[in-house]
């Protein structure tokens, strides 16, 4: 037997799915040849290894949910519902997404002042403070006063 | 696994009227479909929401079921290609799927090994599942049949419906693929 012929059979032998007659010229193989030997020993390690994946079990209350749902109106319904509901959903997303970027453009537009001046009323602190004598503010106070003593 | 006459005869009390009989078969099966959609698909809610569809669609077509054929090997294949059909779902669905809360949970043997011989297990366990996760879906889905499920061959030629030589093929190049992404494990062992 040639070693292209064995690798075929290697990973059959080792799941006991070769006839008999094949499995004995792979053994006799084996026996003389040291390339042919060793791949049989890495796929039986890889079978251990596989043997080590987890085994899960069905949830809790699955069989219940199974069969709550066996109508087949209910699943017919449920399945359509399950596509409306996710084309729902993805319309939502993406109507609060294009929102958040209209709200903020025009946030960042409105925060854009159109002159020099905007920019030094918007950096201006005196909204905090009384107007002092010398200011705009404190100018056109003393003129109202005036104005109301008359 | 072989032609069972306990499904043959639930499948006859079913078929005569008794629909509550279907549960027998769900409780019976559920472990092993749910396994199977599990490896296939990686998600714990997805692995159930195939699981649920699996049987769904079993009772829905359990009167098309032909006799002569085995029914653990139908419920496979309805399970198989409801996987395969899950993972062609438009990508939105994908975004609005749970998240898998952590990784799976390593159910212990009885008797109790020690925790570093335990920590091991568990990695082992998890690179297995990814590395099979990482095949694509052809050699994949003949490798957790094979090697997860125990079918033999011909039981996955008959669930997939291609040639028993088809499946030695698919078998061999997964664990070549395999071999591969697992090296550093078999490196260390």
């Amino acid at each position: 037997m040639k070693c292209s012929k064995a690798h075929k059979l290697i990973s059959p032998y080792i799941d006991s799915e070769l006839p008999e007659s094949e499995m004995n010229a792979l053994e006799g193989h084996i026996k003389d040849c040291f390339k042919c030997r060793k791949e049989l020993e890495e796929g039986r390690e890889l079978q251990n290894l596989l043997s080590m994946a987890d085994i899960h079990k069905a949830p809790y209350g699955f069989n219940t949910r199974v069969m709550a749902n066996l109508s087949p109106e209910k699943a017919d319904k449920s399945s359509r519902f399950a596509v409306l509901a996710g084309l729902a959903e993805a319309t939502a997303v993406i109507m609060v997404i294009a929102f958040g970027i209209l709200s903020g453009s025009l946030v960042i537009k409105g925060a854009q002042p159109d002159r020099a001046t905007d920019v030094i009323a918007s950096l201006s602190l005196d909204v905090f403070d009384s107007a002092p004598p010398g200011s705009l503010g404190g100018v056109y106070l003393a003129m109202t006063e005036v104005r109301n003593e008359k | 696994m072989g032609d069972n006459p306990q499904d043959v005869s639930i499948l006859d009390r079913f078929k005569n009227g008794e629909k509550a009989a279907f549960e027998e078969l769900v409780l019976k099966y559920q472990n092993r479909i749910y396994n199977l959609c599990r490896h296939m698909l990686g998600n714990a809610h997805e692995a159930e929401d195939a699981a649920q569809d699996t049987f769904i669609k079993a009772y829905q077509n359990l009167n098309n079921f032909r006799p002569e054929a085995s029914f653990y090997t139908w419920l496979y294949r309805i399970a198989v290609n409801t996987c395969l059909d899950y993972k062609k779902k438009p990508f939105w669905e994908s975004l609005f799927a749970k998240s898998e809360g952590g990784p799976s949970v390593y159910e212990p043997a009885s008797d109790w090994p020690s925790p570093e011989t335990l920590y091991q297990s568990k990695q082992i366990g998890l690179a297995v599942h990814n590395s099979i996760r990482k095949l694509p879906p052809r050699l994949r889905t003949a490798i957790i049949l094979n090697e997860i499920e125990g079918l033999s061959y011909a039981e996955i030629a008959d669930i997939l419906e291609i040639s028993i030589g088809t499946v030695k093929s698919r078998i061999s190049r997964a664990k070549e693929e395999l071999k591969k992404l697992l090296k550093e494990f078999m490196e260390q062992r």
